[in-house]
């Protein structure tokens, strides 16, 4: 399912060794109004079983503003075959996320405007680890439909990613992940772009890994390494305004979890750069993720809302407002 | 008792307006007043620690005051005492460390700004109670008001202010867009001033919950994790529930013919609202439970409809002629309109009560009729009994007598059922329900015992009835009832015959006369005395009862409001 992930070396292209290996892709797209956003992650575990055969999941989310939240089961369907600018052909091409009738469908072709940022490590637990490399500006045009046959053109702006690592979710406690991109020009990449990571695993409150990275003009410009932010968060968002997903978790009974905060700044600062992201969370589809480990589900919850970046980087000054994806992800240890 | 008894608004307006600069022991006990008002169970807390220790406080700017506690109230004045077990010694900018926080404690304190001298287990007690008191008033919104407007009009005291505008980092002046401090740029402190504004929610969220970090560069806390349980500022947080549910209560009466005669004085009835007590317990009881306070909105809307009903035909059957402040709706509209009103109150209420079908579901709409009828009940039995009482012109010798009374006649519809009534929105049903009804009996008892007591002594404005109208009325009050047991032969006798005469029979003199008795006997005091010691019984009970309960914002809310009669100023 997964299309080869480029060279040896941080991100093999080698077969999952056991259960708590994995590796995704992760797609998020928002239209430059806010009106449509797509959000995406194509996933694969490893197996400790004889049969050494990998599970594959494929979830797709699309929020209309209209509409709302719209969600497949974990069994989307993928065609041709997934698209990755990390893969062995970085060019633009199609890509078809479906549901099963009557669920969410985006036909997309997808083109990067920039270039990735160096890939990151996320070590815990006793030999568990996180790797993942982000790139921002990826552009998205094509058709999205939040159900049934109301496809409608969409010109979206998004994020990509991909993972590999080996981790159980109780241990890997928690993240804080987003991006913003500004308002792009008609074809090129967005003027800046913000990509933030805090990854706090359970049990060591000061082994948290986390950057933020500022891209201009699709080039990779400032990385804030973990020491160097600080992240805080505000309020609850209300929870009407939390809609769980895969549908099969809603009728499943899954029970709650904490709840999303309202608020989140992040401030960046090293030498005499600075910058300040200020989201305000709207709203969050959760997706509930079973667990290999235990009974509580890993949810990651991915929030829409406007965010303001403000800074200076080089001795330019920063500023600007758009719309911005955030996953509040975690809960796996619960009871 | 605190000797001054002008409002927050007032003393804010004091330190506001232009003239002398607002004196250090003025400041503080307008804290302490806030206090009392905003945070009851803290004050509680602190008296306890406090005991019998007098404390004499000695500002910076010459003038001085006194702290000291009786039962859960504390008293501060603005007076230095004669004499003290403990005093403290402290400039206006060790003020700063006490209860502002517009400026941090290391920018603030010199060396010999704070002495204390005393007892060392005294000091002790003193320092353990300044450290609840100033712990809890640092997140009071009013209180950080009050000490801000302190600080804006004696800036001399205080030194420079942080600016965002004039802030410099390395060397650098900044844009002043988001430089909180001169510490440098921190998330923490971009929240500090740049809160956002808006709708105040219900009691879930009624605490304006600090920011928290997540990460700052050393340490990390998981965003799953619950923040600590912080108690509200009793006074927002009624005010917020009590909007609320006149904004339901509005909805639910209809637009409809006839207006002039019915509809309207039936819109018109609950404009006068008192505190917000009941739809707080309900709400409040919801979330103590793990409901959503929104829930609890219309039933604790119907709660109130089913009030004003009680209220109109209570008046009519008192003969009483003011209610809250303005004449009562049968004074004004005659009797029969009057009755007719507080019927079709009633049927909406019920009405209300229905409509909770589409939103809670079968099950919780019929365990609240049930509770809603189990109220109704006991409160005409209530005002059966009392009125038996007045009909036969007896007066009851025994306090139980009148506990019976008293809690069925206003102490379930006014705590235990709005309590209850909370718990059943938030899914609760059977034997978990009665964990209200010992704690907010006793509660209930001495709210009522202490309203009494305000009937006599209170300021009309403030109590919003017309002046000895309950001896006026006749009401059997656990004052008339000391009295009638303790006074001396003859004066019974002139007591009895006073109270034998009907409500117009009595006049202005013969009610000053029953007061002027009551104070010679000591029936005001034995009054405010039981219903402190009652009050004290129905804290106990509440910790002991709810004890299974986790400790949540709901639960903490309800806490404060079964201190705020501990509490309460007389």
């Amino acid at each position: 399912m997964l299309p080869n992930l480029g060279p040896v070396g941080p991100f093999p292209d080698a077969p999952l060794g056991d259960h708590l290996e994995r590796r995704w892709l992760h797609y998020a797209f928002r239209s430059p109004s806010g009106d449509v956003s797509v959000i995406a992650n194509l996933s694969t575990l490893g197996s400790s079983g004889p049969a050494t055969v990998g599970q594959s999941m494929s979830i797709l989310l699309v929020h209309d503003r209209e509409a709302g939240w719209r969600s497949s089961q974990f069994n989307a369907t993928v065609t041709p075959q997934a698209w990755s600018s990390f893969g062995a052909s970085k060019g633009p091409s199609r890509m078809r996320i479906s549901g099963l009738s009557p669920g969410p469908s985006v036909d997309l072709r997808l083109r990067r405007t920039g270039r990735p940022c160096t890939s990151q490590c996320a070590p815990f637990g006793f030999d568990q680890h996180l790797r993942w490399q982000s790139e921002p500006g990826i552009r998205a045009t094509g058709l999205a439909a939040a159900s049934g046959d109301d496809a409608r053109p969409v010109r979206l702006v998004g994020y990509h990613e991909r993972v590999r690592g080996r981790w159980g979710w109780p241990d890997l406690g928690g993240w804080v992940f987003g991006f913003v991109n500004d308002t792009p020009a008609p074809s090129g990449p967005p003027a800046y772009s913000v990509v933030f990571t805090l990854i706090t695993p359970r049990d060591d409150a000061d082994a948290a890994t986390g950057s933020v990275m500022l891209w201009r003009s699709g080039r990779l410009v400032r990385h804030f390494p973990r020491r160097r932010i600080d992240v805080a968060v505000s309020g609850a968002l209300p929870r009407d305004n939390v809609h769980v997903f895969p549908p099969l978790a809603a009728t499943l009974g899954t029970a709650p979890t904490a709840e999303v905060p309202a608020r989140l700044v992040i401030v960046a600062q090293t030498g005499d750069d600075r910058l300040c992201i200020d989201v305000d969370s709207r709203t969050a589809g959760r997706i509930v993720n079973p667990s290999e480990l235990g009974l509580a589900p890993f949810s990651v919850h991915e929030v829409l809302g406007p965010a303001v970046v403000t800074g200076r980087v080089g001795g330019r000054q920063i500023g600007f407002t758009a719309g911005a994806v955030v996953e509040f992800a975690g809960g796996a240890h619960a009871d | 008792m605190p000797t001054d008894h002008a409002s927050s608004g007032q003393r804010r307006a004091a330190t506001e307006t232009a003239g002398p600069e607002p004196a250090g022991a003025d400041v503080f006990t307008a804290t302490v007043h806030e206090l009392t008002q905003r945070a009851p169970a803290i004050v509680a807390a602190a008296a306890a620690e406090l005991g019998a220790i007098r404390l004499a406080l000695h500002f910076g700017d010459g003038t001085g005051g006194a702290l000291s506690a009786h039962r859960s109230r504390l008293i501060a004045t603005a007076h230095p005492p004669a004499s003290a077990d403990v005093e403290v010694y402290f400039d206006a900018r060790a003020m700063n460390l006490i209860f502002d926080l517009a400026a941090r404690p290391i920018d603030e304190v010199l060396p010999g700004s704070l002495d204390v001298r005393g007892p060392r287990d005294q000091v002790l007690a003193v320092w353990r109670t300044m450290r609840l008191l100033s712990q809890r008033a640092s997140g009071l919104r009013a209180v950080q008001e009050l000490w801000r407007c302190y600080r804006d009009a004696s800036p001399h005291l205080w030194g420079k202010p942080p600016s965002p505008a004039d802030s410099v980092i390395d060397g650098e002046p900044t844009d002043g867009w988001a430089a909180p401090r001169d510490t440098g740029w921190r998330a923490l402190d971009f929240f500090d001033h740049r809160q956002p504004t808006g709708d105040r929610p219900l009691v879930g969220g009624t605490v304006a919950s600090a920011p928290r970090s997540l990460w700052d560069g050393t340490r990390a806390t998981g965003w799953w994790l619950p923040e600590p349980v912080a108690d509200a500022d009793l006074v927002d947080v009624m005010t917020a529930c009590r909007d609320r549910v006149r904004r339901e209560m509005n909805r639910l009466i209809p637009d409809r013919q006839p207006k002039s005669s019915l509809y309207e004085l039936i819109r018109a009835y609950p404009t006068r609202q008192g505190k917000g007590l009941r739809p707080t317990l309900t709400l409040a009881a919801c979330a103590a439970f793990g409901g959503r306070p929104d829930d609890a909105v219309r039933v604790a809307a119907a709660l109130e409809l089913f009030h004003n009903g009680f209220l109109i035909h209570d008046d009519i059957a008192d003969e009483s002629t003011h209610r809250r402040g303005l004449p009562t709706l049968h004074t004004e509209h005659g009797l029969g309109l009057a009755v007719n009103a507080g019927d079709g109150i009633n049927l909406l209420a019920v009405d209300a009560v229905l409509s909770n079908l589409e939103t809670l579901g079968l099950a919780r709409t019929l365990g609240l009729i049930h509770e809603v009828l189990h109220m109704c009940r006991e409160t005409v039995e209530g005002q059966a009994i009392e009125l038996e009482w007045i009909r036969r012109a007896t007066v009851p010798r025994s306090d139980q007598a009148y506990y019976r009374m008293s809690t069925k006649k206003t102490g379930w519809y006014t705590c235990i059922s709005p309590c209850r009534l909370g718990a059943v929105c938030a899914g609760e049903s059977g034997p978990a329900l009665d964990v209200f009804n010992e704690a907010f009996r006793w509660i209930g008892i001495a709210f009522q015992i202490q309203d009494d007591v305000l009937n006599l002594i209170g300021e009309e404005a403030l109590y919003g009835k017309e002046p000895l109208g309950d001896l006026l009325e006749g009401k059997r009050t656990v004052m008339l009832i000391h009295l009638m047991r303790t006074a001396g032969h003859r004066d019974r006798v002139r007591l009895a015959e006073l109270l034998a005469r009907p409500r117009q029979g009595r006049a202005q003199e013969d009610a000053a006369e029953i007061l002027a008795a009551m104070q010679h006997y000591g029936s005001i005091d034995y009054a405010i005395d039981l219903a402190d010691r009652l009050a004290q019984r129905g804290t106990q009970r509440f910790e002991r009862d709810l004890r299974a309960l986790p400790e949540n914002e709901g639960k903490a809310l309800l806490r404060q409001i079964a201190n705020y009669v501990t509490t309460r100023p007389l």
